[in-house]
């Protein structure tokens, strides 16, 4: 579904370049969830902004379901972040002056569709993460846990083909991280949703399939989870 | 595009909805400044404006003032043009005046002067120079060895004292004797001194009609002009026709024409000064909008990449700025309508005082508020617009990290 090829992410010039990512290639399978793993500065969040269309790579080539998105135009990339790809922030990234309900249904608008087939939409997404009751609360009103559980309905209001996850248990408690987690493992295990997550904790290895490792903006690991 | 408008229109609404309202009263009360700013001087301009015409309607012209035709000195059968014009429908009053050059001697004091003749009982109800005698009384029916002289001539004016030469501090029972333009020389006592705070009035003197038409050896009808005031104001333009129409032959004007010609620099000058303050206000009021829906705009900055990075197309949040810019200056515009109206009722209660008597009240000028306002709203697409289109092509994640 993914296939990522020699991508290179490079910061700056000369001697001061900064080599994010040096030469990744990897795939990814539909139905997967995927952990990529690091220490800080090994290069993962930088692969999940470019393969989620928020950054540009400096080389290499990188497809989802064949499609070279690397090179789509603009309003292309614009309508594919919309459409088929789903991003969970590590800090919520909710507009904080919307609903819980806004917050998810205003892609469905932007997609064309009613305001109340939106709004049913937005409700049964937040039904999947177990916040149906508080659909009519700002993110100032919620939890950090709800917060980003109102997130990940975002993401997947849309029923997008794969969906990224940016350290989202990085601001979160241990009882909210396992809320946020059993909501992907949901998702992952009972609507077939790919789920490409980065995060730095061992203890989230037991939710995911397979674990991507990097080191210095390389790959130094490619293995599947056993005894998920 | 509907879906782009859809979208900008929920983001917009919900901003109004749940941001700080603090910060929304904040920038409504800087927009309603603004638009305060672009329309309040220009008011007192007009109303300085009104102030002057005014002058010219109360004392020299009334409303319609009828000259001689070509070079003649005087309107040959001004009895039978007044009878014309009092019969004409619409008409108030109407009363005819004779203007000749002179000079008055008080005390070795010598002023060159214009002296009107006037019938003393029509003048009651043409102008205001019966009502502006400071001391003294204004001239009656038999007033044929007294004069009225302004106060600037008087030497009692507290304006324009410094500025012109004067008598000397002449009283009510000085005597003065007159040289008029043909060499004639007449000794008044003075009854009265007017002062309406205007040169045109305070540097003139005043005597019955009959003296001029004595002194000057004038047949009976005689006049230099004819002066007319109106029932309903604004109509002027119909009257002069109407006059014409019921066989004046004489140049027929209204205060508007004479005064176009006679104070036409000072109203230059206010219209130059008007149109700057109208500019100069323009381009602080542009500046300042702009400035404000920027700054608010760049608060946002992160809302702005976010919603790039979840799908939102930058036209729908470009729409959403100028949404919300739009509505926050509509707050503004009506806030300062508010206020506006609220300064020009109490300032025509309450009136500026120049010159101790020269009251100045500002007039509301409908098509420069409404001007303003489809300037204000039109300077709000923009500002909203421009940096909220600058943003959305910024990097998402320079826009999310605020950078």
């Amino acid at each position: 579904m993914i296939k990522v090829k020699n991508l290179k992410r490079y910061y700056g010039s000369g001697s001061t370049t900064v080599k994010a990512l040096n030469g990744v290639s990897f795939e990814i399978n539909k139905g997967e969830f995927v952990a990529i793993m690091g220490a800080s500065g090994s290069g993962k969040t930088t692969i999940l902004r470019i393969l989620a269309l928020l950054d540009d790579a400096t080389s290499g080539e990188y497809t989802i379901r064949g499609l070279k998105v690397s090179s789509l135009p603009e309003a292309e990339r614009s309508y594919y972040r919309l459409t088929q790809v789903g991003y969970v922030f590590q800090d919520y990234a909710l507009i904080n002056e919307m609903t819980a309900a806004e917050n998810v249904y205003i892609l469905s608008m932007m997609e064309g569709k009613s305001k109340k087939e939106s709004y049913k939409v937005a409700l049964e997404a937040l039904e999947k993460v177990g916040l149906k009751d508080k659909h009519d609360r700002i993110p100032d009103e919620l939890s950090g846990g709800e917060k980003q559980r109102v997130a990940i309905a975002r993401a997947i209001a849309k029923k997008p083909d794969i969906m990224f996850a940016d350290e989202p248990c990085a601001n979160l408690d241990t009882r909210n991280s396992e809320q946020v987690l059993d909501v992907f493992k949901d998702l992952n295990d009972n609507y077939g949703q790919t789920i490409v997550m980065v995060t730095h904790e061992p203890w989230h290895v037991k939710y995911v399939d397979r674990v991507i490792t990097f080191k210095d903006g390389v790959m130094v690991g490619d293995e599947w989870v056993e005894d998920r | 595009m509907i879906d782009d408008i859809r979208v900008g229109v929920l983001i917009a609404s919900s901003s109004i909805k749940r941001g700080n309202k603090k910060t929304l009263l904040f920038i409504v009360f800087v927009l309603s400044l603004i638009f305060m700013n672009l329309v309040f001087l220009p008011s007192m301009i007009g109303g300085m404006t009104v102030l002057f015409t005014g002058i010219m309607q109360d004392y020299p012209y009334g409303d319609i003032v009828i000259e001689p035709t070509g070079d003649n000195t005087y309107i040959n059968n001004a009895d039978n043009v007044l009878q014309k014009v009092r019969a004409v429908e619409g008409v108030r009053a109407a009363t005819k005046r004779l203007d000749v050059g002179a000079s008055i001697e008080h005390k070795q004091n010598v002023v060159g002067v214009t002296i009107t003749g006037v019938i003393p009982t029509e003048e009651y109800e043409i102008s205001q120079y019966p009502y502006i005698i400071k001391e003294g009384d204004f001239l009656g029916e038999l007033s044929r060895d007294e004069i009225i002289i302004g106060s600037i001539i008087s030497g009692t004016s507290t304006t324009f004292g410094e500025i012109y030469d004067d008598l000397g501090e002449t009283r009510v029972g000085s005597l003065v004797d007159v040289t008029y333009s043909n060499g004639v020389k007449r000794t008044y006592k003075v009854k009265g001194i007017m002062e309406g705070n205007f040169e045109l009035v305070d540097l003139n003197a005043m005597v019955h009609y009959k003296e001029i038409e004595d002194v000057y050896g004038l047949d009976k009808g005689k006049a230099t002009s004819v002066v007319v005031r109106i029932d309903e104001p604004g109509t002027e333009d119909e009257m002069k026709a109407k006059i014409r129409e019921a066989g004046v032959n004489e140049q027929v004007f209204t205060w508007a024409d004479k005064s176009e010609t006679l104070i036409r620099q000072a109203l230059q000058s206010l219209g130059a000064i008007d149109v700057m303050s109208k500019f100069v206000g323009l381009i602080v009021g542009a500046a300042l909008i702009l400035i404000i829906i920027y700054i608010n705009i760049l608060n946002r900055k992160k809302e702005i990449g976010i919603l790039k990075a979840v799908g939102i197309t930058p036209r729908s949040i470009v729409l959403s700025y100028a949404f919300l810019s739009m509505f926050y200056v509509s707050l503004g515009i009506f806030a300062g309508l508010i206020l506006y109206l609220s300064l020009m009722f109490y300032f025509q209660a309450n009136p500026v005082v120049f010159y101790e008597t020269m009251e100045i009240r500002p007039q509301i000028d409908v098509m420069l508020v409404i001007q303003s306002i489809v300037t204000m709203l039109t300077l709000s697409v923009i500002a909203g617009t421009l940096p909220a289109w600058s943003v959305s092509k910024e990097s998402i994640l320079k826009a999310i990290w605020g950078r």
